[in-house]
């Protein structure tokens, strides 16, 4: 239960207080889903120039491959080929996903999911997002160095990443900007977790809190105690890269003693394990509800799916070692490893069925962010299942640095987290700008994505499969992968026609916010305490802090008369 | 539970310190992962070694490092005691004017150390055990330096006390004997052992 309640505090009236420095989470989250869409954007772009380069290699880019490159007539050149592909990496995990989906969508449903009138501190979650902005400034300053940006990889293996294999200032710009974007997000994290352990309102036990607010809360926990391990390798490699320290160069390289290029893998995927789920536990969350709102059915297994994501959560701790297999670790440790990445399948497996048990002989409404939300049921299956062969040392031995692990993650990193940001924003859009979404365009901007999203990554593992490496500028100098290259053309006009579909989101999310027809208070039928306030929600939130009496899933109760759910401030209806 | 109930239980004045130790928690659990990490490269690099310190290098003197411990060892007991009379209403700002000075003491302990390393001709580049020494205590004193800024603004707002003045010693206290218990695991882990 709650331990406080926050004081109302008078509406901002300055153009610079309502907008840019505001303490409002609301206005914050607003910030952070702008910065989210303009980096998706910036590493959309990118991926289509690397798409362009892998199906039609030395042809120049159409458009605007004249001005980006016109030393090269319009050709992506190799060295900005490996920029290229570590700053989309960096982008989209950093900037576009992780903003979208903690920033813009924690800020936005913690406080007004569980009752209170704003984040615990405010002014933290000001700043927090405003150091964001400086990692942003200087990521993309780091395109503007004489030998441009980083090129490492966006996991940034030493020695590729150290001054041997990155000169220039690029690649320290980039291990600045992901330090303070770390700072940024571990902020968040102790703002996300106090505030949900403190201003619950009073009624609402753990297990009344939404699922979304239970896939934020775990991941906020995950960045708080995972972040600051990437921070400390971040730091030792810009030392590396600055004072000339030697953590991670080893034999020669090193004037005397020894450092190790592999401890930098140790401590980033000790850190990069948790960040998959970091990334998708917000996902999971959103979609649990979700699937549940529109089915007009009670979650099926809530607590299970809880306690699921919380046992994930503890094992996405323990089997970092399988990104690690080909570094000829000992045998058993990578069985070791092995089992207990298979072990994770087994909690998966148990939210996966309650989401199937909440969907069956419920009464669909197939909106919008119903849609993305199967979306996302759909691509993380596969993606689930195709992480098995990964986690397997015999078949990812095979695997490894091939196009099959890129399309693996991109179905479970980029496809489901994606689909589950969409299912979000086209859920909470009337609660944020009053305004409905086009549903037409809504549901084109959804067949088109996954139809795209399929052929795109489904390809990706096919050629992968065939043994195409995922660094090289161009595969096709090898003789065995030249008959790839039509499919690479399909998986490349897969990626332009989904491209394309998110033209029709941002024309549909822009024209909403000021033509949308104007939104009801509970547009959706839905019983979280967010829908029991006006929309857009007032800077307050809750005039009286709601008390809770019931969960968040109340639907189809046969004693309930003239509607079919409960608000969370009712209590149950019984027979 | 009861509307007038709850509304009684969402006024107490117990909410504050509750938020400013769940906060807190969370913070030095996330500091501690930094540090945590560090020590473990450290390990690695020293069970992984023939020798220590590697490549014929010396231990540093344990002079200096030594003074600096034994600055932010009383440092923290001098905080403990003035905590205690914040709490009880007796408190005297000069505990905490002490505590900064011995604070800044620890700092100025710190640059001797890394001058008298470079008189000596080690450098942070001079290989992997002089890059861990410099690095470490680098981050570590950058700590520092931020819970000094924080207890010189503490002592600032000492002239007003509110009700959050015993939640902001409590929390700037729990920071600096976290970065006193760290400094102290450095000094056993890297310099005397």
């Amino acid at each position: 239960m709650a331990f406080f309640e926050q004081e109302i505090h008078d509406a901002p009236t300055t153009f610079l207080s309502k907008y840019v420095f505001s303490f409002d989470h609301k206005v914050i989250a607003k910030q952070f889903l702008w910065y989210g869409i303009a980096f998706l954007g910036i590493g959309g772009m990118m991926a289509l120039l690397i798409r362009w380069t892998l199906a039609f290699p030395g042809e120049p880019f159409p458009v605007i491959g004249h001005i980006l490159f016109p030393g090269n007539g319009g050709v992506v050149p190799p060295d900005t080929y490996a920029m290229l592909f570590t700053l989309h990496g960096t982008i989209m995990i950093f900037f576009a996903i992780t903003p979208i989906l903690i920033g813009a969508f924690g800020n936005y449903c913690i406080p007004l999911m569980i009752g209170a009138r704003d984040m615990v501190f405010p002014t933290l979650n000001m700043l927090s997002f405003w150091l964001a902005m400086l990692s942003a400034v200087l990521l993309l300053a780091s395109l503007f160095t004489p030998l441009g940006g980083a090129a490492g990889g966006w996991t940034s293996y030493p020695t590729l990443s150290t001054l041997i294999g990155s000169a220039g200032i690029g690649q320290t710009l980039w291990c600045l900007s992901l330090f303070v974007l770390g700072v940024s997000s571990t902020m968040g994290a102790v703002n996300y977790i106090a505030t949900i352990i403190t201003l619950r309102a009073p009624g609402m036990g753990y297990f009344d809190m939404p699922l979304t607010i239970w896939g934020l809360w775990l991941t906020a926990i995950l960045n708080a105690i995972f972040l600051p391990v990437l921070g400390a390798g971040l730091l030792l490699l810009t030392f590396d890269r600055v004072f000339g320290t030697t953590f991670f160069l080893a034999g020669a390289a090193a004037t005397s003693g020894s450092g190790d290029p592999v401890l930098f893998q140790h401590v980033f995927w000790i850190f990069g394990h948790p960040e998959v789920y970091i990334l998708i536990l917000p996902a999971w969350g959103i979609v649990s509800d979700l699937l549940s709102f529109f089915a007009r059915k009670p979650a099926f297994g809530a607590k299970a799916t809880a306690l699921s994501m919380t046992a994930i959560t503890i094992l996405s701790t323990l089997v970092y070692g399988h990104h690690m297999y080909s570094t000829q670790m000992s045998p058993l440790l990578t069985q070791s490893f092995m089992m207990l990445t298979m072990t994770i399948s087994i909690p998966s497996a148990v939210f996966f069925a309650n989401w199937l048990g909440t969907l069956w002989k419920g009464s669909i409404r197939f909106d919008t962010p119903m849609l993305f939300s199967l979306g996302v049921v759909f691509v993380f299956g596969l993606g689930g299942l195709t992480g098995l062969y990964l986690a397997t040392v015999s078949t990812d031995l095979y695997l490894h640095d091939t196009y099959f692990v890129v399309g693996h993650f991109h179905y479970t990193m980029a496809a489901s987290v994606l689909l589950g940001g969409f299912a979000g924003t086209y859920f909470w859009f009337p609660k944020m700008f009053g305004r409905m979404m086009n549903e037409r365009l809504g549901k084109i901007h959804f067949w088109i994505s996954m139809v795209g999203l399929n052929g795109i990554f489904m390809g990706m593992m096919v050629i992968g499969h065939a043994g195409m490496h995922r660094r090289i500028y161009n595969p096709f100098v090898y003789e065995f992968l030249q008959n790839l290259i039509p499919l690479n053309m399909f998986i490349t006009i897969s990626a332009l026609t989904m491209g394309a579909a998110q033209i029709v989101f941002v024309y549909n999310f822009i024209h909403s916010m000021y033509k949308g027809p104007i939104a009801s208070q509970n547009p959706w039928e839905v019983g979280t305490l967010e829908w029991t306030i006006p929309s857009p929600a007032p800077h307050y939130n809750f005039k009286d802090i709601p008390v809770v009496r019931c969960g968040p899933h109340e639907y189809g109760n046969p004693n309930l008369v003239g509607k079919d759910f409960q608000y969370q401030t009712e209590e149950l209806v019984k027979a | 539970m009861a509307l007038t109930e709850a509304r009684n239980a969402l006024k107490s004045n117990d909410g504050d310190k509750i938020i400013g130790s769940v906060a807190m928690s969370v913070t030095l659990v996330s500091f501690g992962m930094l540090f945590l990490t560090l020590m473990m490269a450290f390990a690695l690099y020293r069970f992984t070694a023939p020798v220590w310190p590697p490549a014929g290098m010396e231990r540093p003197s344990l002079l200096i490092p030594s003074i600096s411990t034994f600055l932010i060892a009383l440092s923290s007991y001098i905080f403990i005691n003035f905590q205690k009379n914040i709490e009880k209403g007796t408190a005297d700002k000069r505990s905490l004017l002490f505590v900064l000075i011995l604070g800044l003491g620890f700092m100025a302990s710190q640059f001797m150390f890394w001058n008298q390393l470079k008189s000596h001709g080690i450098y942070a580049s001079s290989g992997i055990f002089p890059s861990i020494i410099y690095s470490f205590t680098w981050i570590h004193a950058a700590h520092i330096v931020a819970a000094l800024g924080l207890m010189a603004w503490l002592y600032g707002s000492l002239n007003t006390p509110d009700k959050l003045t015993a939640v902001k010693v409590s929390s700037i206290g729990k920071f600096w004997h976290f970065l006193g218990i760290v400094w102290l695991i450095m000094f056993v882990t890297i310099f005397v052992l």
